[in-house]
């Protein structure tokens, strides 16, 4: 390590890479198949060295150690078998590296001024489309495995039902720069900007694009070392707003999820320890659940390090992860519901987590999918209103809330004072529970209908619930046991700033 | 609470053919539970068991009896800019949509339903929660209606 911060050591590109948005079709990024298929591939050939290790030692070292193989017939049928088995297996491979360096060949996509396209498929061709301005949201996500060779997932969330369009795998440093230039266009903004800021991002060297002019073994020096960067801290590279960047403590978060799971695994635990006592066979259904949850807590927490969240001109940006890392984009005016919560042991220390609803429909996974709803783990309240900000800017909490009057105690046995509504400009707040606080706010030119409902024992008391629909999430906006004068005031209020809001 | 919510000019009423629909579409399950459930009382030969099928029919006839009651609860009304629509005696239940935020507007027919001639109209907005479907209405009628909503909800498409 020569160089303490070969980024700063000046790299001369030979020639810029070419603008991503240029209409053109490109490829994507060369090592796909093997990435995509890389564990199966790596798989048959573990299991070749394995299977032939005596044959190699046999063939390498055995003829100089005297060791000449048995002359009889069965010995020689197996090693023509091998080998033939060998050609095979290689031949195999062979056919599954063609498909795969085939399959990449076909596996196009393109970004005009009004689309995204795919193409792929050698047998069955598939073309999708998608229009720019139907994009909810970028997101880069990169798996630790593909993270390794500086390749990066870069998912398109687009509105309504038609899913997702998913680039598997393309450069990260590409990456960054086609999200900058699809949400740029997404939001409409200018693309001159925009690549002036790419060509900033460019000025650091792309560990793909190492074409200095340097010798071989600085050049993989070099890349190495920008690798490793880059696999320790994504995202210093991007460019955030430091005034509204959310610091997240290592600390905290463990401390908050212990919390938050906290009564789950003593429970767990004592469970546990009783049983060992007592039952030891218990411990064989215990354990898995002790594995369960702690693993649950664990991983809630591995997935929220390196958490950040920044303001950036075409929306929000938000990032996760240690091993496997997620980033997206929020275009702004995409977050359809806002929820902040507060579980019991949190209160004491003041923490809140905010998690939202948006329009696109979500097909991904575990891991993934957090990060799709969730915008603060979790955060002061300082930090909470400046994530919410980020949002409805300059939003604070109203203070005339209608709450539930005195006689819903019976259907709200602690939370009725707290249980409740308020209006903004902008938005409809509800406010709900007493032990598990939860403050869900709607944006108005966003709610999609409201619904009033009650039943026997709710029209009994005089009460009602007023339902808030929004996009399917996380998030339900709804809050029962109002006076129902009140409930269906609020539901004419909702409706009437909705259509206000829409126009 | 749904008489203040729906105050002002009446609600449009769905077709009183419906109740047919409706009564059949309790009937059918209604027969097929309550004689399924006479079987393990008239093989075991346990006496109490008969409650089971006799509970079983106490519902359905409540359901049917309140079949025709239900179906009046139903109504809707176009507004200026939104469609209110109700359901419900014992459980109301009133939900308004913005014309705009209607995505589509399905038309469906059901078996019974069209021996009636009837269909029912749904409306699909970005939330599944909305849930708004009228049943019961003259085919001629729901298709004049979906025109008419599309109509509307484009004059008035708003950004989702």
């Amino acid at each position: 390590m020569t160089s303490p911060l070969p980024e700063r050591v000046p790299h001369d590109h030979q020639a810029s890479p070419p603008p991503v948005v240029d209409g053109e079709w490109h490829r994507l990024y060369p090592a796909t198949p093997f990435l995509r298929g890389g564990i199966v591939v790596i798989a048959i050939l573990g299991y070749l060295i394995v299977q032939f290790r005596d044959v190699f030692i046999g063939l390498f070292i055995g003829s100089v150690a005297g060791r000449e193989p048995h002359e009889d017939t069965l010995t020689r049928w197996l090693l023509e078998h091998s080998a033939l088995a060998v050609l095979i297996v290689f031949g195999i491979l062979v056919v599954i590296v063609g498909f795969g360096w085939l399959s990449w060949r076909m596996h196009t996509y393109r970004v005009t001024d009004e689309l995204i396209e795919e193409r792929e498929g050698v047998v069955w061709r598939r073309h999708r489309r998608g229009r720019l301005d139907r994009v909810q949201g970028v997101d880069i996500v990169r798996p630790v495995f593909p993270r390794l060779f500086g390749a990066a997932r870069l998912e398109i969330s687009m509105a309504g039902s038609d899913g997702s369009i998913r680039l598997s795998y393309v450069s990260s440093a590409h990456a960054d720069r086609l999200r900058a230039d699809i949400l740029a266009a997404a939001s409409q903004r200018r693309r001159a900007e925009d690549e002036e800021e790419a060509r900033e991002q460019d000025a650091v060297p792309g560990p793909l694009h190492p074409r200095d002019s340097r010798g071989t073994a600085s050049r993989l020096q070099g890349a190495i070392v920008a690798r490793a960067n880059e696999f320790l801290a994504p995202e210093l590279r991007e460019p955030v707003e430091a005034g509204s960047l959310v610091t997240m403590h290592p600390g905290r978060l463990v401390g908050a999820t212990g919390l938050r799971f906290g009564a789950m695994m003593l429970v767990v635990l004592a469970g546990a320890i009783v049983a060992g006592i007592y039952r030891p066979g218990l411990l064989f259904v215990i354990v898995p659940i002790l594995i369960g949850v702690y693993g649950f807590a664990a991983r809630e927490v591995l997935r929220s390090l390196q958490y950040s969240i920044a303001s950036t001109p075409d929306g929000i940006r938000v990032g996760y992860g240690l091993l496997s890392t997620t980033n997206e984009t929020l275009p702004p005016g995409r977050v359809h519901a806002i929820e902040l919560s507060q579980p019991l042991f949190w209160r004491p220390f003041g923490w809140w987590r905010v998690r939202v609803n948006r329009a696109s429909a979500s097909i991904r996974d575990g891991g993934a999918a957090q990060a799709n709803t969730t915008m603060l783990p979790v955060g002061t309240i300082e930090e909470t209103l400046r994530v919410v900000g980020l949002i409805l800017p300059d939003w604070s909490e109203p203070s005339d809330f209608t709450t539930s009057p005195e006689r819903a105690r019976w259907v709200r046995w602690f939370s009725w004072r707290r249980n409740g509504f308020a209006f903004d400009d902008r938005a409809v707040v509800i406010r709900r529970g007493r032990f598990w606080r939860t403050l869900t706010v709607v944006p108005l030119a966003r709610v999609q209908s409201v619904g009033i409902e009650d039943g026997p024992l709710a029209r009994a008391l005089r009460l009602a619930r007023v339902d808030v629909h929004t996009v399917v999430g996380v998030v339900r906006a709804h809050v029962g046991a109002l006076d129902a004068e009140d409930a269906v005031g609020m539901w004419r209020d909702v409706e009437s700033r909705t259509l206000g809001a829409m126009t | 609470m749904s008489q203040g919510a729906a105050a002002g000019e009446a609600w449009q009423r769905v077709s009183p053919r419906y109740v047919w629909v409706d009564l059949i579409t309790v009937l059918i399950p209604g027969v097929i539970v309550t004689g399924g459930l006479t079987i393990a009382p008239a093989v075991s030969r346990i006496a109490w068991l008969w409650l089971l099928p006799a509970a079983a029919f106490v519902v359905v006839v409540l359901l049917l009896a309140f079949t025709p009651r239900r179906v009046r609860a139903i109504g809707y009304r176009l507004r200026e800019d939104d469609l209110v629509f109700r359901r419900g005696i014992m459980w109301h239940r009133v939900v308004a949509v913005p014309y705009g935020r209607m995505q589509l507007v399905d038309v469906n027919r059901g078996p019974i339903a069209r021996a009636f001639g009837l269909a029912e109209l749904k409306f699909v907005t970005a939330a599944v929660t909305t849930g708004v479907v009228i049943p019961g209405l003259p085919e001629a009628e729901a298709e004049a209606l979906r025109d008419r909503l599309v109509a509307l909800a484009e004059s008035r498409r708003a950004a989702l």
